[in-house]
């Protein structure tokens, strides 16, 4: 499958965030964030827990509203309540920690159900392209099963590949590892890997700093709902600038 | 003597006939009804919260044999309409059942985790679009078994269609008794059939739960 997202267009960014405030009641969890996402690029975000980065993805989305600031995709605005956010929902992927596969459906009914009813494709056709889906997440033989039949792992595949079956501009990740068994989070990695070398947008929040070194074009620590370091991810890794990544890093480097 | 009341039984025939049809339509209606307010007792919008909750807490707490006067008399006399005993019956049993039923589908709708919402949202779907292919089929496995206990619920309550003279299942009854002299046996025949009825039902119920069973 060919993805055009990354030579489409050359200058401008696929994702622009501006002075992004996101607060739950008093409590603010992202506190003036700008962030440029261009075509291609793999952003990694690491940071402590609670720092807002799942947040932001959400954000980006319009899962959750803002306070604050403002989120523009492709150049049009994100916004929650607005109509107008179904049509830009289409053109990004999400990624969750826990999958959120449905569970009546089979896995390559759950592959081919939004580019049927959202996209209106015909059956035939969505079918082909799901099942040329599965053999990119290395999964052509367990179309037929359904969720509760699949390892984690295998689970998170069928995800990515419901999500690339909708062909977005834009691939957010959120944690997509951290619920997996420690056998199978590098089947997962792995195909992430591949979609980054087709040269696709992704925006990834993660621990595995491993794939963050190999994958990323970018790094970004988050503390405390701001950024505060957005370096290639090799640099960061080897020579942290600021204390707090320092501190972070040492800290999951650990184990 | 249990012999001369069986001589009745096309007038028992024609009477369960009835009280399965009267029973079912009141569990379709209500129960379509009970949807439309069952989705609004899970909506984000507080005032269709609030009519769902005053519309099934009124409905839940006055007697059927109220509503069944209620519907009867009543309407005819507030709209200036004349209603037969089957419509009224209906409704009465309509809007009873819709009171549980908005319970039912509300407590489906919730049991159907926030992931899948947000999963379908992020793919682009829209509300009717999510209700229909996500979490109907995934809330209507929870709702069965609550639902059968409304559709016996409400077979039950049909009986008391017969105060206001339509003639189901237990006023078929009443006339044989009155035909026959016998009122034991009479009563001890429909009484079998409720119950052969409802066990049906009952069964009927928990095989259609084995066959859509899903493991989570």
């Amino acid at each position: 499958m060919q993805n055009d997202a990354g030579n489409r267009s050359g200058a401008s960014p696929v994702l622009r965030i501006t002075g992004l405030v996101k607060e739950f009641g008093n409590r603010t969890v992202i506190n003036g964030v700008d962030l440029d996402v261009m075509p291609g690029e793999v952003v990694v975000i690491i940071g402590p827990s609670g720092t807002g980065k799942s947040t932001m993805l959400r954000c980006v989305n319009g899962l959750e509203d803002i306070n604050g600031g403002t989120i523009a995709f492709e150049g049009e605005l994100v916004r929650a309540k607005s109509r107008e956010i179904v049509n830009l929902r289409r053109r990004i992927g999400m990624i969750f920690q826990n999958f959120n596969l449905y569970p009546h459906l089979t896995a390559l009914q759950n592959v081919m159900l939004a580019p049927m009813k959202v996209l209106k494709q015909p059956r035939k056709k969505v079918e082909e392209q799901s099942r040329e889906l599965f053999r990119k997440v290395r999964l052509e033989h367990r179309c037929d099963a359904y969720p509760n039949q699949l390892s984690g792992g295998e689970q998170q595949r069928v995800a990515i590949a419901r999500t690339l079956a909708m062909e977005p501009h834009l691939m957010l990740f959120d944690e997509p590892t951290s619920a997996l068994d420690p056998e199978t989070v590098g089947d997962v990695l792995r195909v992430m890997e591949d979609l980054a070398s087709e040269g696709r947008t992704m925006l990834v929040v993660t621990h595995e700093i491993g794939f963050a070194r190999h994958v990323g074009s970018r790094m970004i620590f988050m503390d405390g709902g701001k950024i505060i370091e957005d370096r290639p991810p090799k640099d960061m890794i080897a020579d942290p600038a600021n204390p707090r990544t320092k501190q972070f890093l040492s800290s999951i480097l650990q184990h | 003597m249990i012999t001369s009341v069986l001589d009745f039984w096309p007038v028992f025939l024609r009477g369960v006939g009835t009280t399965l049809w009267i029973s079912w339509l009141g569990l379709i209606l209500g129960g379509l009804l009970g949807a439309l307010v069952g989705v609004a007792a899970d909506s984000r919008f507080s005032v269709l919260r609030a009519f769902a909750t005053i519309y099934t807490e009124l409905f839940r707490s006055i007697p059927p044999l109220i509503l069944f006067f209620g519907c009867f008399y009543g309407i005819s006399f507030a709209f200036k309409v004349d209603l037969s005993p089957f419509t009224s019956a209906t409704i009465a049993l309509a809007l009873e059942a819709s009171a549980f039923m908005a319970g039912v589908v509300s407590a489906g709708i919730a049991s159907v985790g926030r992931g899948q919402w947000e999963a379908a949202q992020a793919s682009g779907m829209k509300f009717l679009q999510i209700m229909r292919y996500v979490i109907a089929p995934q809330a209507l496995r929870v709702m069965l078994p609550p639902t059968v206990g409304v559709y016996i619920g409400t077979l039950k309550d049909s009986s008391l269609a017969s105060v206001i003279g339509f003639v189901e299942l237990t006023k078929s009854g009443l006339l044989v008794r009155e035909s026959s002299g016998a009122s034991f046996q009479a009563f001890l025949v429909v009484g079998v059939l409720y119950f052969v009825i409802n066990y049906s039902i009952s069964l009927g119920g928990a095989a259609l739960e084995r066959k859509f069973h899903i493991a989570k």
